[in-house]
């Protein structure tokens, strides 16, 4: 379903190379893009594959590749470099257990670090964590439009457990988004330079090729995209890197909330544990034990509103994910500052609803 | 069109005093001029080095500095989209050095492999200029620089000849000074395909500090590591990646309509959701049996989750499916208890109990187990059948589906004949046939053995 909205969002082009669990979705970009008449090819490795992604989309076309975290950590640099010449790129990454080859058939969620944290100087990427095949298609798309819009590389986070179990989908409730598109410079312009009036501005977008100058370079640089040292103009223009997806993080927040206005305790989740923290509430709730829920779709950046929305009167926040030390929690930390937060975490397999049931159960609330 | 139209006539170069970079530079803005391409139809995609300093020297061109060895990678990107677009005419001309050709050899590798249409100039000086002199995978025999103090020991990599083997249509070797160097980059930028041209220069920072390096020593030292001048004899002319891909895309059959799942009036009885593994041998169709399943609750109006595992080798070895099918749509994927064991290999009975399965069976869970395993210990309520002696192993794990079902009508039958009408038509008559000797078995009565 990754790959269907990626389709579904016009995605022209895909590079891939085999990595489970994530090969899949290029096994089937590799037969419905070519079918639509876009270009999907085998990449000889994760840096071509991204390589390609990025050059294509410099010319001009949507790009999306798919990997797992062996691959993504061969990606991180072009990453950088798509983040730092603002060129619009969509990576699909299917996590599974690490560190290293780990395990390529067992789910975890271990790779939230890696891939927000993965850029020189902190810069956020947009990170959306589907929990299911329906949110894979939705958040596909919404990860496909925020690319485009905002000019940079955004990350469809996934997990082995989300990305190779087949399941039901009910088609009618698909969410089908209208498709954004990247503001195309005017063709009359003199140059493609980085032309912004404030920070937060997205600069519009000149493909290689076209009859607008462009100049591209990974290195720091100044408003017509020439390389620079150091120079107030060249810090602006890095400012205006983060600025731009900071000025647009409450528009892209995506949560799912399920509030008990009674409780005091908050489960939080996200992705493939999501769903087994949902039947825990369930299970909780008909016991009488008032509880409120909150999934995570869009991880970064942080949806902070409506994360305080959700903590109001809450005194203990509860992060259930598949990963060894509460990446996200850490993450989280200090905005729930004055509230108890606590971990439900584990690896080697999905974090069952009994599991959280226990947890949330052998603590006073 | 004048010369500024490329080169800016004002143009300082940046390079040392005597660099072969300047010579390079002149040169292939002979070349476009001769050549007479529109300055907005050429992307200049630099490397990191000294070579990436030609961006600022093009001011027509568009222009794009990549990270270390990436500049082909990122050039054969937007020579594949081009390819996709109805104005086609975009030429990437890479210009990287001997270390950026070793960190990227890969991709360029890949594209002479795929023969896009980008032509890679390789400013050869033997060793990394911009870093302080570090020798390269091109550096000569016996070589000072900054890091072989007492000379180089490692052969150089003759670029050349391993790109030939991966194909490359258009492959030549230049001095920076010969004077046919605009000739043949021109000559290389008009070729329809990968082309490169190997640009053997002297960095005079470096490489003449310690090393005779410069005119004749400079060619002898060429001549010694074998390395031909000119260009190599041609491959036979081949189709660009592009032109293949159009052909194969224009030739492909149209894609198979997926099997829709029928939608029945009649709906299954099942009340809460029920978690059932199947464990067999890979080849034997557990998991499209697996899948069979879910597709026939589907049709009643059941959820279904399936998870399918099996060893790295995929071919060999156990094959598990784990199946969940609810009246509700399904949160959790997992299974905190199973209900239906259903067992027609040894393999995969091993693997339910080296994975854990068995020891987490309750008095109540169905074992479907075939009757030639070896088994021992279990819980559950136990039914031994012979579902690989009665219709054969790859049909077991189909036939035990229908067994179960035919005890405990979850899917109701009308549900597999649905299903198996939707299949192609080759497949009916072996999945019908499997469905049968299932029923069979069943309306004969299991034997419980507990």
């Amino acid at each position: 379903m990754v790959a269907e909205g990626a389709l579904a969002s016009g995605c022209r082009f895909f590079a891939g190379y085999p990595i489970t669990p994530a090969s899949e979705i290029y096994e089937v970009m590799m037969q419905e893009l070519v079918a639509q008449g876009g270009l999907a090819l085998s990449a000889p490795d994760e840096i071509s594959s991204l390589c390609y992604c990025v050059g294509a989309s410099l010319r001009g076309l949507k790009a999306m590749t798919a990997t797992s975290g062996p691959g993504w950590a061969l990606m991180t640099e072009t990453v950088q470099y798509a983040l730092m010449t603002e060129t619009p790129v969509v990576i699909a990454l299917v996590q599974r257990l690490g560190p290293s080859t780990g395990g390529a058939t067992q789910g975890a969620q271990g790779d939230i670090f890696l891939a927000e944290f993965s850029t020189s100087g902190g810069y956020t990427i947009p990170v959306f964590a589907p929990s299911n095949a329906a949110e894979c298609y939705e958040l596909a798309q919404h990860a496909f439009n925020w690319s485009e819009r905002l000019r940079s590389p955004v990350v469809l986070l996934s997990d082995k457990e989300v990305g190779m179990t087949t399941e039901v989908v009910e088609e009618a409730a698909l969410a089908r988004l209208a498709t954004v598109e990247r503001t195309w410079v005017d063709a009359k312009a003199p140059s493609a330079a980085y032309d912004i009036e404030r920070p937060e501005e997205v600069p519009a977008f000149a493909p290689v090729g076209g009859g607008v100058k462009v100049t591209v370079t990974g290195s720091a640089h100044d408003r017509l995209g020439r390389l620079r040292k150091a120079s107030p103009e060249v810090v602006e223009m890095l400012l205006h890197l983060q600025r731009k997806i900071e000025a647009h993080a409450a528009e892209m927040a995506l949560v799912r909330p399920d509030l008990d206005p009674d409780a005091s305790c908050l489960l939080l989740s996200y992705g493939i544990t999501a769903r087994a923290a949902r039947e825990a509430v369930g299970l909780l709730r008909r016991e009488g034990f008032p509880i409120s829920f909150l999934q995570i779709q869009t991880l970064f950046p942080v949806p902070t509103e409506a994360l305080n929305w959700a903590c109001a009167g809450i005194r203990t926040v509860f992060v259930a994910e598949e990963n060894l030390g509460g990446q996200y929690r850490a993450v989280l930390a200090p905005l729930l500052a004055g509230k108890r937060l606590l971990g439900i975490n584990k690896i080697g397999s999905m974090i069952s609803p009994g599991e959280i049931v226990c947890a949330i159960r052998g603590v006073r609330v | 069109m004048g010369n500024s139209t490329y080169l800016a006539s004002d143009a300082k170069l940046p390079y040392c005093k005597g660099c072969g970079h300047a010579l390079v530079v002149r040169q292939l803005s002979h070349a476009l001029e001769g050549l007479g391409l529109p300055p907005r139809s050429v992307v200049l995609t630099t490397d990191i080095g000294c070579v990436g300093l030609a961006d600022g020297l093009f001011p027509y061109l568009h222009t794009v500095h990549t990270t270390h060895g990436r500049s082909t990678a990122i050039a054969t990107g937007m020579a594949l989209a081009e390819m996709m677009l109805p104005t086609k005419g975009l030429k990437p001309i890479v210009m990287i050095g001997d270390g950026g050709a070793m960190i990227g050899l890969l991709h360029l590798v890949h594209a002479a492999q795929l023969n896009v249409d980008v032509t890679v100039l390789v400013h050869n000086n033997f060793l990394f200029g911009m870093t302080g002199g570090q020798h390269s995978a091109f550096t000569p025999l016996n070589w000072i620089t900054a890091t072989t103090p007492e000379g180089n020991c490692i052969p150089p990599l003759d670029l050349l000849a391993l790109l030939r083997t991966a194909h490359a249509g258009f492959l030549a070797r230049q001095f920076a000074t010969d004077s046919n160097l605009g000739a043949v980059i021109a000559e290389a930028i008009d070729f329809p395909g990968f082309s490169l041209v190997e640009i053997l220069e002297t960095c005079t920072g470096y490489g003449t500090l310690r090393n005779k390096a410069t005119g004749n020593a400079l060619r002898e030292v060429v001549s010694r590591q074998g390395y031909s001048i000119g260009r190599m004899e041609a491959q036979q002319e081949r189709p660009t990646f592009g032109a293949l891909y159009r052909h194969e895309m224009e030739s492909r059959p149209p894609a198979k309509s997926r099997p829709q799942v029928p939608e029945l009036s009649v709906k299954s009885g099942l009340a809460n959701p029920l978690h059932i593994v199947i464990a067999g041998t890979a080849g034997e169709r557990v998991q499209s049996s697996a899948a069979l399943l879910c597709r026939a609750a589907l049709s009643v109006g059941l959820y279904s989750t399936q998870k399918n595992d099996n060893p790295v080798t995929q071919g060999s070895g156990f094959s598990l499916s784990e199946i969940c099918l609810s009246p509700q749509p399904i949160e959790y994927t997992g299974m905190e208890s199973v209900d239906v064991v259903i067992g027609v290999s040894q393999d995969g009975w091993n693997e339910l109990r080296a994975n854990g399965t068995l020891a987490q069976l309750t008095p109540r869970t169905l074992l479907l187990v075939d009757a030639e395993l070896e088994i021992s210990n279990v819980t559950g309520r136990l039914l031994r059948q012979p579902f690989r002696r009665e219709a054969t192993p790859k049909r077991a794990a189909l036939a035990a589906l229908a067994f179960w079902l035919g005890m405990e009508p979850v899917v109701p039958s009308a549900a597999w004949d649905a299903v198996v009408a939707s299949l192609p038509v080759e497949r009916r008559e072996d999945v019908a046939a499997a469905l049968r000797v299932g029923k069979t078995l069943a309306s004969q009565g299991g034997v419980a053995v507990s």
